[in-house]
């Protein structure tokens, strides 16, 4: 749905990877998010007891953390053939994501089904989006080839997840993924829902800042000017260890 | 009587279980979560301590917040105010992420453990850096100095601590630099200048500072003055970190030092653009390094004391502390193995114990061993299931003789052994060993395990009986070297042998191995001597770039099958890759997949 979704917005991607300056960005964030997927699987492998799904929770590691590399040096590569420094640092990430999108992988908390289910949902995605980012990428050989290169790894990693959600949970891998389904889409809600109670938030404290402060901001200030700079010398016996405030 | 330490929310969480005056369990959070510097309340640290140790939330005397949450969100308001306007972007940020949390500690430590309020107890930041430096130290009086970031409102504290006959310790603060004047923040912000992340990056600074010329000076000094009573203040203007999170430096501050690094440009001390960081570098390390010995000279000219108790962040800065050590005056200088926030749980749970419940010193262990121990039977079970060979080798001697051959061959080992460090260095239990002859073994290390940048330099341990026979050490340089809290110069003569813990300008953090402390370790050095003639080893964290140190066996073979690590011993469980660097069966498990 979500590749669907990305295939209609083709023109928007292309324009999205188009600024070179935002796809040196949005390149090394991949590096950074494929960094931390290498590391959430390696996590995974240590927490697992059958022996299989360690060795793939391995290898798929290694295979992240090699994407880290390619990312970052491509990512590199493009921000010092640049002549200056980007003014704008909007990368556009709820739009065009990496590899695990939006999905916040929580390793510890899960059983090697419910893992599996996650993984092979989180990588048909990336998968999905990275064939969009790989084609809208046509006036980048360099990067549009990267692209290409990690999508092999990619669709291992979607095989594989699928095939041992089969064989660790043969009786309900549907019903695992199908709950992997809505557990995101969950989530998900549950981040767009904290991002805007942050937002409104923030902009109920801006507003106390520019109205209610002000009196106190002067009266703070004034009060800095009469502290001297250098040692302040303690009384003895200062603290307490009951209070929090003194 | 018990009394539970914890410190959290800002970086590096942990819990620190001290039991009749002695630290029995500590451990840092991340370590537990696998996340590097986890901030997050330290639930899994605390169920660790109290679990190993058979303590009921119920039996604590007292549990011990390292800081004061309402004086530090006092500091975070006022120093909002004071940056009016200028402070709107981060006045929201800073007041969600305070009142979030940060201020409802006694809340959150009530609700998880299930104490009464009246049993929850808080030390000030750099009391508990304090504490956690003199009351670990094997010293009877000693002038202790702090500095870090910040803390409530103090970066840097002096004072004294004293072990009185009657069984009682006192810790007096003299006094005190407030923020915005800060000697972490200002190396911090030459940190984030340089390109790398703050409270993390700092090492890659000093190492970096090694290769430059510290032409930068003094320009460095507009941004930091010394004050007419001995102590310094920071030009503001340089800086950003107390009106915004967005940067800690400011335009000026640009103007001084021309364009900052970005994080992904390549660093390369030999280009014109490396040698301009390398030389940034040296020039902030240079004013540190000054300004530290400056005033700690002066507190040994005030104390007339012989010893110095160093803690906080800065203490990490090796350099730093060897010069203290040779120009201060002090004959002794002591920095903990955990000399940062992580380090105040224990000063906290220290801190209370001595002062607030009065009970009587007893000696600490002068170690740093007290986390989770290693548990050889897991790393035999995993590695069997996954059709490597694994020995059981249940005599120490035979261990060694094994280990020591491994090495000599050039292979590289993983080596974990009895409980995990506390703090940020790997002193023996959880290490990757290696041949210190060639700088091969440096490049390799950096590129097929570490993954890290190749300026970084590597550390050697070595027995304390024959350090100073390959190190410069002063007098009591062997007890900075302890934790590997100094930097010593290589002797020339053993340079040639010693290329891969080498750095570019002939020190090296030397790691000293007492046998009482470390005798595996200690024995194993031994052996290798025996065997290359220098009883050297490189000794670096047995972790990947990005991820803490290995904490159990699981972690331990984790990391050796993703990097080029050939051996790996936890407890008596020796594995071996069947050929090194590569990690066949792995590699054998995808091209049956398909």
């Amino acid at each position: 749905m979500v590749a669907d979704l990305d295939w209609w917005l083709f023109r928007l991607h292309r324009w999205i990877w188009s600024d070179a300056h935002r796809r040196a960005r949005k390149l090394l964030r991949f590096g950074e998010t494929e960094a931390d997927g290498g590391r959430d699987l390696a996590r995974a492998s240590e927490l697992t007891n059958d022996s299989r799904l360690r060795r793939l929770y391995l290898r798929h590691a290694q295979d992240e953390h090699r994407h880290a590399n390619m990312f970052r040096h491509r990512g590199a590569a493009v921000l010092l053939a640049l002549p200056t420094r980007a003014s704008s640092t909007f990368e556009a990430n709820w739009l065009a994501p990496g590899e695990r999108g939006l999905d916040d992988l929580g390793v510890d908390q899960q059983a090697d089904d419910t893992l599996l289910a996650f993984l092979h949902l989180s990588e048909r995605a990336a998968a999905g989006r990275f064939k969009v980012y790989e084609k809208a990428l046509s006036f980048d050989p360099s990067t549009q080839k990267l692209f290409a290169d990690i999508l092999r790894d990619e669709e291992f990693h979607m095989d594989y997840t699928r095939r041992e959600l089969v064989r660790v949970s043969p009786k309900k891998h549907g019903w695992r993924l199908f709950s992997a389904r809505a557990h995101r889409l969950w989530k998900g809600y549950l981040r767009v829902a904290t991002a805007l109670a942050s937002v409104m938030g923030g902009l109920v404290l801006l507003v106390q800042y520019f109205v209610v402060l002000p009196l106190f901001a002067l009266l703070t200030k004034l009060a800095a000017r009469r502290e001297p700079d250098g040692w302040v010398v303690r009384p003895p016996s200062r603290s307490s260890f009951i209070s929090q405030y003194e | 009587m018990k009394i539970l330490g914890i410190s959290a929310h800002y970086h590096d969480a942990a819990a620190a279980l001290v039991v009749d005056g002695v630290p029995v369990c500590v451990v840092q959070e991340e370590r537990l979560t696998r996340r590097k510097n986890d901030a997050s309340f330290p639930l899994a640290s605390i169920e660790w301590c109290l679990t190993h140790a058979g303590v009921e939330p119920a039996e604590l005397d007292a549990v011990v917040f390292y800081e004061k949450p309402m004086l530090k969100f006092e500091r975070i308001l006022t120093t909002a105010l004071r940056a009016f306007p200028r402070s709107w972007r981060s006045f929201p940020h800073a007041m969600k992420s305070s009142l979030g949390d940060k201020v409802w500690v006694k809340g959150i430590i009530a609700s998880h453990l299930g104490v009464p309020g009246k049993r929850i107890l808080f030390t000030e930041h750099h009391q508990a850096h304090a504490a956690c430096a003199f009351v670990t130290a094997p010293t009877k009086r000693a002038a202790i100095l702090t500095a870090d970031g910040v803390g409530e409102w103090a970066t840097l504290s002096v004072g004294k601590g004293e072990r009185h006959d009657d069984g009682t310790v006192s810790l007096d603060s003299l006094r005190e630099v407030h923020f915005p004047h800060s000697l972490g923040m200002l190396y911090s912000t030459f940190t984030a200048f340089l390109g790398f992340a703050v409270n993390e990056g700092e090492y890659k600074v000093m190492g970096l500072a090694s290769y430059g010329k510290p032409r930068f000076e003094a320009s460095v000094k507009k941004l930091i003055r010394r004050t007419a009573d001995g102590a310094f203040a920071l030009d503001m203007d340089y800086f950003e970190y107390h009106t915004t999170a967005r940067r800690s430096y400011s335009s000026k501050f640009v103007s001084e030092f021309g364009a900052p690094r970005h994080p992904y440009e390549p660093l390369d001390p030999s280009s014109d653009a490396g040698a301009r960081y390398a030389d940034l570098a040296a020039s902030i390390q240079k004013v540190l390094e000054d300004t530290m010995v400056d005033l700690a000279a002066s507190l040994h000219r005030e104390t007339g004391l012989s010893d110095l108790c160093l803690g906080g962040g800065v203490a990490l800065n090796g350099c730093a502390n060897t010069r203290i050590l040779r120009e201060s005056g002090f004959e002794r200088v002591f920095v903990p193995p955990a000399p940062g926030d992580a380090g105040c749980a224990l000063g906290a749970a220290l801190l209370v114990d001595r002062l607030h419940f009065k009970n009587p010193d007893v000696p600490c262990p002068d170690h740093p061993f007290l986390g989770p121990p290693v548990d050889a039977g897991e790393l035999t079970r995993i590695a069997t299931e996954d059709g490597l060979s694994v020995e059981n080798v249940a005599d120490d001697a035979k261990l060694v003789a094994r280990v020591a051959t491994e090495l000599h061959a050039g292979r590289i080992v993983g080596w974990m052994q009895g409980g995990s460090e506390f703090g940020p260095r790997a002193l023996g239990h959880r290490s990757i060993l290696a041949a210190p002859h060639h700088t091969a073994t440096r490049d390799r290390l950096n590129h097929e395990v570490k993954y890290r940048e190749d300026f970084r330099p590597f550390a050697p341990a070595v027995p304390i009986e024959v350090a100073d026979r390959y190190f410069e050490l002063p007098p009591h340089g062997a007890r900075l070297a302890r934790f590997m809290s100094g930097v010593f110069p290589v002797k020339p003569e053993h340079r040639e042998r010693l290329l891969a813990v080498t750095h570019v300008d002939g020190t090296a953090r030397v790691q000293t191995v007492e046998r009482s402390m470390c005798p595996l370790l200690h024995d194993l050095l031994g052996a290798y001597g025996e065997m290359s003639g220098l009883p050297v080893l490189l000794n670096t964290s047995f972790n990947l770039a990005g991820e803490p140190i290995v904490n159990r066996a699981a972690e331990g073979y984790s990391t050796f099958r993703r990097s080029g690590i050939d051996v790996l011993v936890a407890g008596t469980s020796v594995v071996s890759k069947r050929a090194p660097g590569s990690a066949v069966p792995i590699l054998q498990e995808r091209k049956e997949s398909r």
